[in-house]
């Protein structure tokens, strides 16, 4: 039996899955949080029967406008389904219903399952449901998704109604569906029809369009002036607290259990082979454990986004940034994948489908990575730890300067493409404000803080082993003395990157590459190889209880400056994302144009910034040029002359055409 | 007169939205945003304005509230 969820987007679809399902997806409060669909079995407690259920976007009607919503009614027409469970939103019936009358238009039983009863409990707004399951010719249930009012009953009803036909309860006169000015009119009559029904079947204490306490809060938190500082310190807050605080602080007791953990294993295998010995103790759990060890900081970082997105207030910050991001060319929508992209760059990459906009749609999947992803925070984490311990606000900085990055990437993408002003238009729906739940916030962390560890136990750990091999043997498969590494095969592989990187980091280190290098298939491969390489365990002092303190291990074992270290960071953070995240926008993107031109433009972001900090920094502090500067510069100046060069066609054909 | 210079509060009736994009106009079309729907702007600022059509509350920038026509 496969039953689908379909409804308005934002009426619950998904909170309603993972209470029928035991799934943990991702759920949010505005349109486009789910962009494909997916199934799962119901759990068992509810039917004994097999049964699948399908999660579909939100819709907010049969016609399809964006692809998500395409997905939706393609599916639903042509899949056989059994039963679709179509939730409402009960606080918004005479918008809803609409999507529900063309639902039952298609002889597949219906069973609606009138969601967020809660709100409208404490609003005293009063819906007779009988009279709605009359009206409608289908079982019509109050449910609670949050806290699973009512869904026993609405598969009890669905199993019941299996096998019906569902006779529509609203007869729409035939008419030909090519004219547009036909298909409007029956749409008004449509949406007449339900306004009748919505008239006899609901009652309001309070009306909805009267300015109330959260307009007035909206004032505030939207205003055009305070909103974007606003927005600013609410997100250093989040960084700050998961990076320099709790996050840490919870990390430190983690890394000591690590550490005990690895002297255990050590001692076991203190009479075997020192390879295995070493592939052992310093590869797979050196570098595992190196990466592990900053689960807190990713786990804490994921708890307070997902209260704040609970809260009701991301809706709020796409439409402080609509204008700032309209003038480099996007649009509030670019908002959501880069929030999004905090977390995982694929799923923003695959959230950019909402954007209808072709053009602003690639540029924003072209430019969301450089939002640092998960996978990059313990990298931030470490070199922030290791290099400045004095400055806790340096890892916060990194998202702020991938916000700068978008903008600029933004801007030159705007002027490549010979944008012409063209209106963009933004219309996002604000949902009430509301007490974040904790259970929300707790799953998603723990979900979270699973796909980490499984990610660092199998591709990181696999990785980890291959770079521990790579660099214990030489060429002739001999197994590398003590002092002569750099004749491993590693360090011969990755040396010539590594003369690329001297002018970011000053000095001709193949470890450093080879961390780069490993990155682009994981980007915690960076923390992990660099563990591996340079034989640290742990990058976390147990003793002092905080990241690394001064003038302490990875500094000196590592002998790069603080300004190099920086620039290295930088270098890692805005360069191409992994593999994963470019096949994803690869296929979002659709052109393979404009995937080599992402490539090309990241790479020389992520070198020129990296560049530009090593250099000016090295500047400033020791009042000289670093190493390499002049074929740095000439690799900096290759990358501008390109994009000019690129610009100026686009400025003549632009011409021409005039 | 358009939605941009709307009194905060009042229940207008949109008279039209004038838009060539069909996507645009049937996409508003579902939310119950069309000519002889109420509407009502619930606050106006530099970078948006705020609605509530049908139960819902929506912001809208302001390229958009210039297209939609009310009386």
């Amino acid at each position: 039996m496969r039953i689908a969820l379909a409804g308005n987007p934002n009426s619950g679809k998904t909170t309603m899955y993972n209470a029928l399902t035991g799934k943990n997806e991702k759920v949010g409060n505005w349109a486009g949080v789910t962009v494909d669909k997916r199934e799962s079995s119901l759990k068992k407690g509810f039917c004994k029967e097999e049964c699948v259920i399908v999660d579909l976007p939100g819709a907010y009607s049969m016609s399809p406008f964006t692809s998500e919503e395409s997905i939706t009614s393609s599916y639903v027409k042509n899949e056989k389904l059994d039963v679709i469970i179509n939730i409402v939103d009960a606080t918004n019936l005479s918008r809803s219903l609409f999507f529900s009358t063309q639902l039952l238009d298609l002889s597949i039983p219906v069973v609606i399952a009138l969601n967020k009863n809660d709100i409208n409990v404490k609003k005293d707004t009063q819906i007779n449901e009988k009279l709605l399951s009359e009206k409608l010719n289908c079982p019509v249930i109050k449910t609670v998704s949050t806290s699973s009012e009512g869904l026993k009953e609405v598969i009890e009803k669905a199993i019941l109604v299996k096998g019906k036909k569902q006779i529509s309860p609203y007869h729409e006169a035939s008419y030909d569906h090519s004219l547009k000015s036909e298909v409007e009119k029956a749409d008004r009559k449509r949406f007449d029809f339900v306004s009748e029904i919505v008239k006899q079947v609901e009652t309001r204490k309070i009306e909805t369009n009267v300015r109330n306490q959260q307009d007035r809060l909206d004032d505030i938190i939207t205003n055009p002036l305070f909103g974007l500082p606003l927005f600013a310190i609410v997100m250093f807050c989040v960084f700050y607290i998961s990076q320099s605080t709790i996050g840490p602080w919870l990390a430190d007791y983690l890394v000591g259990w690590i550490e005990t953990f690895q002297g255990y294993v050590g001692n076991l295998l203190a009479n075997a082979n020192p390879f295995l010995q070493a592939l052992i103790v310093d590869g797979i759990i050196g570098g595992v454990g190196a990466v592990v060890g900053f689960l807190p900081l990713v786990m804490v970082m994921y708890f307070l986004l997902a209260l704040l997105e609970d809260c009701g207030y991301m809706a709020r910050a796409t439409v402080v940034l609509d204008p700032v991001f309209k003038k480099v060319g996007l649009s509030g929508k670019s908002v959501i994948p880069m929030i999004i992209g905090t977390g995982c760059a694929i799923p923003a990459i695959m959230a950019c489908r909402t954007i209808r906009n072709e053009r602003e749609r690639r540029a924003t999947a072209m430019l969301t990575p450089f939002m640092p992803c998960g996978a990059k925070l313990p990298v931030i984490a470490l070199f922030a730890g290791a290099f400045f311990p004095d400055v806790p606000w340096l890892g916060t900085m990194m998202y702020f300067v991938g916000i700068l990055l978008i903008l600029i990437g933004a801007f030159i993408v705007k002027a490549v493409t010979g944008f012409k002003y063209r209106k963009s238009f933004f219309i996002i729906e604000l949902p009430e404000y509301k007490i974040p739940s904790l259970k929300l916030a707790v799953t998603s962390m723990f979900e979270r803080g699973k796909a980490y560890i499984v990610k660092a136990g199998t591709i990181i750990l696999v990785c980890n082993t291959v770079v521990q091999i790579m660099q214990s043997f030489n060429w002739s498969f001999q197994v590398v003395e003590a002092g002569l590494e750099s004749t491993s095969i590693l360090a011969s592989l990755a040396t010539p990157i590594a003369y690329i990187l001297i002018p970011i980091t000053g000095v001709c280190a193949w470890q450093l590459a080879a961390a780069s290098i490993t990155g682009f298939i994981a980007k915690e491969n960076v923390v992990g190889t660099l563990a591996v390489c340079y034989g640290l365990s742990a990058f976390i002092d147990t003793e002092e209880l905080a990241l690394i303190g001064s003038g302490n291990v990875v500094m000196t074992t590592m002998a790069i400056t603080k300004v190099a270290a920086l620039a290295y960071l930088m270098f890692n953070l805005y360069t191409p994302p992994c593999f994963a995240a470019l096949g994803a926008m690869n296929s979002e993107m659709k052109s393979k144009k404009w995937l080599l031109a992402a490539i090309f433009l990241q790479l020389g972001m992520g070198y020129t910034v990296a560049f530009l900090v090593y250099q000016i920094g090295t500047i400033m502090t020791i009042h000289t040029l670093g190493p390499g500067f002049l074929p740095g510069l000439l690799i900096v100046l290759f990358f501008i002359g390109c994009i000019l060069l690129r610009i100026h066609k686009t400025n003549i054909e632009l011409k021409e055409e005039k | 007169m358009n939605l941009t210079n709307a009194e905060i509060g009042k229940e207008y009736i949109i008279q039209s939205i004038d838009t060539q994009d069909d996507e645009l106009n049937s996409f508003l079309f579902t939310l119950g945003c069309y000519s002889g729907q109420a509407i009502t702007v619930l606050a106006n600022k530099k970078n948006g304005i705020v609605i509530s059509i049908k139960d819902s509350r929506y912001n809208i920038d302001l390229n958009l509230a210039n297209l939609i026509s009310i009386i």
